[in-house]
C-alpha cells in the first residue's frame, strides 16, 4: 500500500457481510458453548431449533437479504432434506445409510432442489418468482404425502438418530451448534467476497452490476445451490430433532418465519437475520398467551420493518453510521495517482459505430449514427434532450441492440446486447443517475467495479481460501487507490447513501476506473456539480485520457466539453448534426443556432 | 361427467378470473402485484356469511356491505402498503408489505371467524343440477364485471383517466390527472371486484380463511398466463384453468391434479415469462 | 391436520379401584401439588376435539381437587397448547419432561404431534397416557411407558368395517379420504382389512380437502357399483361436500365413517337436513343411546355434567368423557401407586376392566392398547342429543 492510501481509514470500511459487530458474534458463540452448563434440556431444545433454523436461514439470507430474491417458499428445502435424511437412514428406499452420510445426501438433494427452484428467478419478475417458490413448496408436500413407500405418507417416518459423538442430548446440541457456526462462517465469507458484493449489486443496482461484468445467472445459480444445500442439511437435523416427521410439520408458517426473520434482521446483514431467527424461534415459547397471535405479530412486524425501518435490526445496531459526517467536504482528485491505477500502454484501440439505427416503437431514437472513440482522446457527445446521446452510450455498453449498423472494437465486431460482457473488453461507464448500493460502504461500491479481476471461484470464496484472500487484498488496494485518485478516500468507510450527489458522481468514476478501462463512457458526470467541482472533474477526465484511455463524454455543459474534448460530435434527433474539433464545432453555424443558442 | 367438468370448471374458473382481474386493476394503477387479491376473495365469502347468515341481513344488503368492505380494504391497502413503497418500486418492497398486510387480515379472520370452513347461504333458490345458482352466479359476476369495466374504461372520463395512468403515469401526471386519487379509486374498485369474486363463489368454496392462499395462487395463474394487465387474458386464462383443473380431477384425480396445475404454471412461465399473450417489457436503463 | 381421540376412565370413583393409599408418600413435598403434563391442541386448524376433551380433563381435575386432591395433594395440570403444530409439541415435551419434571403426560391429541412427541417422551422415561388413535404410538418394546386409553385407528376402522360387512352385509365399498396424513393412512390401513372381510373395494382415493367439487369421485364410485361410501377425514367441509353431492345426485347410498360426519360443523354445512340421513359415524358403545337410553355410567356422567353446567351443545359426549376418564385414571393411579413414572407404569400394566365412561380399559405388560373392540360402534348422526347419538340400526345388544 502506498503513502496515498496508507493513512486512509480503510479498516472496517465495509458494511456487507463481514461479521459486523465481532463482539456480538463472540458473545453469541460463548453463550452457545456454555449453554449446556445450565443443564436445562428445554432451553437446549429451543436452542437446537434456533441453530437448525439458522442453518437454513443463513443460506436463504444470501438469496433474500443479499440477492433480493423473494423466495417465500424455502421451507421446501427443509422438507426435502428432512425426508431424504430420514428415508435413507430408515432404509425405505435403499439399503439403510449411515445417518451422517444420509445427512450429506440431504444437503445434496437440497442443493439440486435449490437450483431447480432458483432457475425461474433468472427469467421471472419478483412476484412471479415468489409464486413459483410457493408452488414448489406445495408440490413437495403433496409428493411426501403420496409417496407412501418412502415417506410413510401421512403417517410419516421416524427421523434419524445420530450416533456418537453427536448423539441425542447435548451431543446433538453441539452438532447443531457447530453446523450453525459453520454456516455463519461460510455465508460471511461469501458475503464479504466479491460474490457478496455482486449479489447486493444485482439487488440494488442491477444495471451497474452488469456494466461491471457481473453475470447474474451464474452467480445466482451458485447461490441457490449453496442455499439449497444448507436448507437440506437443516432439514436432516430438523428430522432428528423432531424424532418423527409428518408432512404437517412443514407449514407455510415456518416458511414465513424464515423469510421474516431475515427481513427483520435487515437485508445485507448476517448478524441481524441471525438475531431475527433466534428471536422468532424463542419468542413464542416465552409468550405463551400470545401463541395464537404469533403469526399475526410476525406479519405486523414485517409491515413495520418494511415501512419504517427497511434496514431492520442491523440498521438499528449500526451506530457507527449515525455519527455525523464532516459538513464541508471537498472533493480533491489526485490525478497524479492515476498512473498506478491504470496500466499505461501505448496500444491504440478504437471503438467505431457505423450507421447505427435504433427505433423505440415508431420513434427513431438513433438514425444512422457514426462515431469513433480512440485511445487517449476525449470524444464529446452533445445535443438537446432526446437527441440520442444516452441511447448511443447504451448501444455501446450493450443495453440496447440496434436494428442496423455495426459496432466494432479494433476492427472486430462487438456483439449487440450482452452488457455484462463489456467489462471483459475493459469498457467501463457511469450513469446519468448514479447507480449505487446505498447500504454498502463507498469502498465496497468501488470494489464492485473490479469484480471481473478476481480469480477465486465461488467455492474458494465460501471457504476463504488463499486465492480469495489475495483477490480481496488486491481489490481492496485498487479500490483505495481509485478513491484516492478521485479524492474520496476519507469517505471509504461511509455508507454510500450518505454521500452528497456530487460525491456519488466521483464514486461512480472510481468504480469505473476499477476496470482499468481501455474505454470510459461518462453520462453527464457534471450534472449537479459546482463550477469548482466541474473544473476538477475536467482535469481528472483529461488526465485519464492522457493515460491512454479512450473517453466518451456525454454532457450538457458546453464549457466542459470545449475545454477538454479532442473531438466533439453533435447529435440532433438521432442524427449527427456536426462533428469535429471543439473549435470547428464552436463556429459551426447550424450548431450555434440550433443548440448552443446565443 | 362432461357436464360436471364444464359447469363446475367454469364456475370456479370465473372466480379465478375475477381474482385475476383484481390483480390486474391494482397492477394497472400502480405497477404493483398485491398479495391482497386472494385476501379480498376470502373475505368476500366470510363477510357474506357473517352479514347474511349470522346477522340475518337480506342478501342484497349483505352484498352491498361486502362490496363496501372490499372497497375500504382496497383503499387501506393502497394507503398502508402501496403508497409508502411506490417511490422505490425497483426494490419490490410491495411484495413484502402486501404479503404482511394480507397475512395480518388472514390471521384476524382465523382468530375471530375460526379456522374451519362455514357454510354460505343459498341466495337465489333458482335452478337445479348443473344450472344451480352456485354455478351461474360466479359466471354472472364475472360477466357483469368485465362488461362494467369495458364500459367504465371506454365510455367514462374517469375510466379513460384510469387507462392513461396505466399507460404512462408520468405523462398522466403531467396532464394534471390526480394520480394519487385515481390510484386509490382503482384500489377501491379492485377491492370490490375481489370481494365480489369471493361472494359469488362462496357457495362452492365456503366461507373459509384457507381460501386466501388458494385464491392468491389460482387467481394469479390466469394473470401469468394471460399477460399482466390484460383483463381479457385473465378471463380466458381463469376459465381455462378452472376447466383444466376440473378435468384433471376427473382424469387423474386427487393429489396429481394440484401438481399438474403447478407444473403447467411453472413450465409456461419458464418458456414465456411474459405470458402466453403478453409482450416482453422494455429495458430499464 | 390431525386427528385425536381419547379415552376415559369411569367416572364413579367409588368403583372397583378404590385401593387404600399404598406406600407412604415420600417425606419431602408431601403437600406439593402433583404435576401432570398435558399437551392438548387448543388452537390451530384442528382444535375442536382438543377443546372438547379439555372440558372433561379440567372438570375431572377440578372435582378431584375440590374433594381434597389425592392423599392431600392437589393435582396441577401443566398445560402446553401444541397449536396443532408438531414443532410446538417437541418444544413442549422438552419443557414438561426436563424442566417441569412431570411424572406423567396426557396427550398429545393430534396425530402429527403425538408421533413426534412419543419417542422423545419415551427417551426421557416419562409415563404417557394417549388419547390419540394412531396405531404406531403404542409399541411395548419401543415405548414401554406409553399406554392408550382410547381405541386405535385399526379398531376404529374395524368398527366401521364390521358394520358394513357384518351388520349391513354390503359387498362393494368406496373408500375415500382427504390428503392429510390421517386420511391417507386410514385408507391405506382399512382397505386391506375390508378386503380380508370379503368386501370388494370398488373405489379408493384421496382428494384434496380444498377441492370444491367431489362430483368426479362420487360419479366414479357410483359407476363402480359402490353400495356404501366410507369417508375418512376430520375435515367437516370435505365430509359435508360428500353428503351434499350424494344428495344432489339423488343417490341413496349409506355413508359409514369418521366421527366428524356427526359433528355440528358438518351439519352446519349441509344444504338440506335430509343429507344427513343414512349417515353412520364412529362412536363408542358407552356413549350411545340404545333404545333411547344411555348406559348407566354414561347417564350418571351426563347428570354430573349438567350439574356442573358444562356446555354440551357444541361438542360431543365422548370427547368430554375421554378427557374426564384421563383425569380420573391418573388420579387413581397416583393414589394407588404413587406419582413416579415407574410406579405409574407398574400399576398400569395390571389395570383390568377399568370402567371408564368412555370405555372399559384393560392393559397388560404385553398390550398397552386398552380399549375393547366391541365398544367401537357406529351411530346415527342425525340423532344428536346432549352430545350423544343413537346406536346405528342392526346391532344386537
Amino acid at each position: 500500500m502506498t503513502d496515498a492510501t496508507a493513512s486512509a481509514p480503510a479498516a472496517g470500511a465495509s458494511w456487507l457481510g463481514k461479521l459486523e459487530g465481532k463482539v456480538s458474534w463472540i458473545l453469541l458463540g460463548v453463550a452457545g458453548l456454555l449453554l449446556p452448563l445450565l443443564d436445562d434440556s428445554y432451553i437446549g431444545v429451543i436452542a437446537q431449533r434456533a441453530y437448525i433454523y439458522w442453518v437454513l436461514s443463513a443460506g436463504l439470507n444470501l438469496v433474500v437479504g443479499y440477492a433480493g430474491q423473494i423466495a417465500i417458499g424455502w421451507v421446501s428445502m427443509l422438507t426435502l432434506g428432512a425426508y431424504t435424511t430420514a428415508a435413507l437412514t430408515a432404509g425405505t428406499a435403499t439399503e439403510p445409510w449411515h445417518p451422517y452420510l444420509a445427512l450429506i445426501a440431504g444437503g445434496v438433494v437440497g442443493a439440486v432442489a435449490g437450483l431447480v427452484v432458483g432457475l425461474p428467478a433468472l427469467r421471472l419478475r419478483t412476484f412471479y418468482f415468489a409464486m413459483t417458490t410457493l408452488g414448489f413448496a406445495t408440490i413437495v408436500t403433496q409428493v411426501a404425502l403420496a409417496w407412501k413407500s418412502v415417506t410413510g405418507g401421512g403417517v410419516g417416518t421416524p427421523g434419524p438418530v445420530f450416533p456418537w459423538p453427536f448423539d441425542p442430548g447435548w451431543g446433538f446440541y453441539y452438532f447443531c451448534f457447530i453446523l450453525a457456526a459453520l454456516a455463519t462462517w461460510m455465508t460471511a465469507n461469501i458475503a464479504s467476497s466479491r460474490f457478496g458484493r455482486a449479489l447486493v449489486a444485482i439487488r440494488d443496482a442491477e444495471v451497474a452490476a452488469e456494466a461491471s461484468g457481473i453475470a447474474k445467472p451464474k452467480l445466482l445459480m451458485a447461490v441457490f445451490l449453496f442455499a439449497g444445500a444448507l436448507g437440506g442439511v437443516a432439514g436432516g437435523l430438523f428430522s432428528s430433532l423432531q424424532s418423527y416427521i409428518t408432512p404437517d410439520a412443514f407449514t407455510f408458517e415456518i416458511s414465513v418465519l424464515f423469510f421474516i426473520a431475515i427481513l427483520i434482521g435487515g437485508r445485507g446483514s448476517i448478524l441481524g437475520p441471525a438475531l431475527g431467527t433466534i428471536i422468532l424461534t424463542a419468542l413464542p415459547e416465552f409468550a405463551a398467551p400470545l401463541v395464537q397471535w404469533s403469526t399475526f405479530l410476525y406479519a405486523a412486524l414485517l409491515l413495520v420493518i418494511v415501512l419504517v425501518i427497511p434496514g431492520g435490526i442491523a440498521d438499528l445496531l449500526d451506530y457507527k453510521n449515525r455519527r455525523p459526517l464532516e459538513q464541508h467536504r471537498e472533493i480533491a482528485p489526485r490525478q497524479e495517482l492515476l498512473g498506478r491505477l491504470l496500466d499505461k500502454s501505448d496500444a491504440k484501440h478504437t471503438i467505431a459505430l457505423k450507421d447505427i439505427a435504433l427505433h423505440f416503437g415508431g420513434v427513431r431514437a438513433i438514425d444512422g449514427l457514426d462515431l469513433e472513440i480512440r485511445s487517449g482522446e476525449v470524444q464529446g457527445l452533445i445535443g438537446p434532450n432526446g437527441s440520442g446521446k444516452t441511447t448511443t452510450l447504451n448501444v455501446i455498453s450493450g443495453y440496447y441492440a440496434p436494428k442496423s449498423g455495426t459496432l466494432m472494437l479494433d476492427g472486430r465486431s462487438l456483439p449487440f446486447g450482452q452488457p455484462h460482457l463489456r467489462a471483459r473488453y475493459r469498457i467501463a461507464r457511469t450513469f446519468q443517475t448514479p447507480r449505487l448500493v446505498g447500504a454498502a460502504s463507498v469502498l465496497e461500491n468501488v470494489m464492485i467495479g473490479g469484480t471481473v479481476h478476481g480469480h477465486a471461484s465461488f467455492a474458494e470464496a465460501t471457504l476463504a481460501l488463499p486465492r480469495n484472500r489475495r483477490d480481496e487484498k488486491l481489490l481492496h488496494e485498487a479500490a483505495m487507490q481509485a478513491l484516492a485518485t478521485v479524492g474520496l478516500e476519507n469517505l471509504a468507510g461511509v455508507r454510500a447513501d450518505r454521500l452528497q450527489h456530487s460525491e456519488l458522481r466521483f464514486m461512480e468514476i472510481a468504480r469505473a476506473l476499477m476496470l482499468r478501462p481501455a474505454f470510459l463512457m461518462l453520462d453527464e458526470p457534471a450534472a449537479g456539480l459546482s463550477p469548482e467541482e466541474i473544473r476538477r472533474l475536467g482535469s481528472l477526465i483529461k488526465a485519464i485520457s492522457r493515460e491512454g484511455t479512450g473517453v466518451l463524454l456525454v454532457e450538457h455543459h458546453a464549457d466542459l466539453i470545449f475545454d477538454i474534448c479532442d473531438h466533439v460530435t453533435v447529435l440532433n434527433l438521432g442524427k449527427v448534426l456536426a462533428a469535429g474539433t471543439p473549435n470547428e464545432i464552436r463556429s459551426h453555424r447550424e450548431v450555434v443556432s440550433a443548440y448552443l443558442g446565443a | 361427467m362432461f357436464q360436471s367438468i364444464i359447469s363446475y370448471g367454469l364456475a370456479v374458473g370465473a372466480v379465478y378470473a375475477l381474482i385475476g382481474i383484481t390483480y390486474n386493476v391494482m397492477f394497472s394503477a400502480s405497477r404493483v402485484f398485491s398479495f391482497t387479491a386472494g385476501m379480498l376473495g376470502m373475505l368476500g365469502g366470510v363477510l357474506g356469511a357473517l352479514f347474511i347468515t349470522e346477522w340475518g341481513l337480506p342478501a342484497i344488503v349483505g352484498l352491498v356491505l361486502v362490496l363496501a368492505c372490499g372497497a375500504v380494504l382496497g383503499i387501506v391497502t393502497e394507503i398502508v402498503t402501496v403508497r409508502p413503497v411506490l417511490k422505490s418500486i425497483d426494490q419490490h418492497l410491495y411484495v413484502l408489505s402486501t404479503l404482511a398486510f394480507a397475512l395480518m387480515i388472514q390471521q384476524l379472520t382465523a382468530i375471530w371467524w375460526g379456522t374451519d370452513a362455514r357454510p354460505f347461504p343459498r341466495l337465489i333458490p333458482v335452478g337445479a343440477g348443473w344450472l344451480d345458482q352456485q354455478f351461474w352466479l360466479p359466471m354472472l359476476a364475472c360477466a357483469v364485471t368485465i362488461v362494467g369495466l369495458e364500459l367504465l374504461y371506454r365510455k367514462t372520463l374517469i375510466g379513460r383517466a384510469f387507462l392513461a395512468i396505466a399507460e404512462d403515469s408520468y405523462a398522466a401526471r403531467a396532464l394534471g390527472l390526480p394520480e394519487t386519487g385515481l390510484r386509490m379509486a382503482s384500489y377501491a374498485l379492485a377491492g370490490m371486484i375481489g370481494a365480489l369474486a369471493g361472494f359469488s363463489g362462496a357457495e362452492i368454496l365456503l366461507a373459509f380463511m384457507g381460501n386466501q392462499a388458494i385464491l392468491n395462487f389460482y387467481g394469479f395463474v390466469p394473470v401469468a398466463l394471460g399477460g399482466m394487465g390484460s383483463n381479457r387474458g385473465a378471463v380466458i386464462g381463469g376459465l381455462a384453468l378452472g376447466v383444466f383443473q376440473q378435468a384433471a380431477n376427473f382424469l387423474v384425480g386427487g393429489i396429481f391434479a394440484a401438481v399438474a396445475v403447478f407444473a403447467v404454471f411453472i413450465v409456461v412461465l419458464l418458456l414465456r415469462p411474459e405470458g402466453l399473450a403478453g409482450a416482453s417489457a422494455a429495458r430499464r436503463v | 391436520m390431525s386427528i385425536k381421540r381419547r379415552t376415559v376412565l369411569t367416572g364413579s370413583a367409588a368403583g372397583v379401584v378404590s385401593l387404600t393409599s399404598g406406600l407412604a408418600a415420600p417425606a419431602i413435598a408431601q403437600s406439593d401439588p402433583i404435576r401432570i403434563g398435558y399437551l392438548p391442541a387448543l388452537t390451530g386448524p384442528s382444535s375442536s376435539t382438543g377443546v372438547g376433551i379439555n372440558r372433561g380433563v379440567q372438570l375431572g381435575i377440578d372435582e378431584i381437587n375440590a374433594a381434597g386432591g389425592v392423599n392431600g395433594r392437589k393435582l396441577e395440570l401443566i398445560v402446553r397448547d401444541t397449536q396443532s403444530e408438531p414443532t410446538k409439541a417437541v418444544n413442549a415435551v422438552a419443557e414438561l419432561t426436563q424442566r417441569q419434571k412431570v411424572g406423567v403426560i396426557f396427550g398429545p391429541v393430534n396425530s402429527g404431534e403425538a408421533l413426534a412427541a412419543t419417542p422423545l417422551i419415551a427417551r426421557d422415561k416419562v409415563a404417557m397416557l394417549h388419547p390419540c388413535w394412531v396405531d404406531e404410538l403404542i409399541d411395548v418394546k419401543k415405548y414401554p411407558m406409553a399406554f392408550r386409553i382410547a381405541p386405535t385407528n385399526t379398531q376404529v376402522g374395524g368398527g366401521a368395517n364390521f358394520y358394513v360387512a357384518d351388520v349391513l352385509k354390503l359387498k362393494k365399498a368406496a373408500v375415500i379420504s382427504d390428503t392429510t396424513g390421517y386420511g391417507t393412512a386410514s385408507v391405506n390401513t382399512y382397505v386391506p382389512m375390508l378386503k380380508a372381510k370379503g368386501v370388494e373395494v370398488v373405489y379408493q382415493g384421496h382428494v384434496d380437502a380444498a377441492n370444491p367439487d367431489l362430483k368426479p369421485d362420487m360419479l366414479r364410485m357410483q359407476s363402480a357399483g359402490a353400495q356404501v361410501i366410507m369417508p375418512w377425514s376430520v375435515n367437516a367441509g370435505f365430509l359435508s361436500r360428500i353428503l351434499n353431492t350424494r344428495g344432489a345426485m339423488g343417490w341413496d347410498v349409506p355413508v359409514v365413517g369418521q366421527t366428524t360426519l356427526g359433528s355440528g360443523q358438518t351439519k352446519a354445512l349441509l344444504e338440506k337436513p335430509e343429507n344427513w340421513n343414512k349417515v353412520y359415524s364412529n362412536n363408542f358403545r358407552n356413549c350411545c343411546y340404545e333404545n333411547g337410553k344411555l348406559p348407566a355410567r354414561a347417564q350418571e356422567f351426563v347428570d354430573r355434567l349438567k350439574k356442573s353446567k358444562i356446555e354440551m351443545g357444541d361438542t360431543l359426549l365422548w370427547w368430554i368423557a375421554l378427557g374426564w376418564d384421563g383425569a380420573q385414571m391418573m388420579a387413581q393411579t397416583f393414589k394407588a401407586a404413587g406419582t413416579k413414572s415407574d410406579e405409574i407404569v407398574a400399576y398400569w400394566n395390571k389395570v383390568k376392566d377399568w370402567p371408564g365412561v368412555y370405555g372399559t380399559v384393560t392393559w397388560t405388560p404385553e398390550q398397552h392398547n386398552g380399549f375393547p373392540d366391541r365398544e367401537v360402534v357406529m351411530c346415527e348422526v342425525n340423532s344428536l342429543k346432549d352430545g350423544a347419538f343413537n346406536l346405528a340400526p342392526g346391532y344386537s345388544s
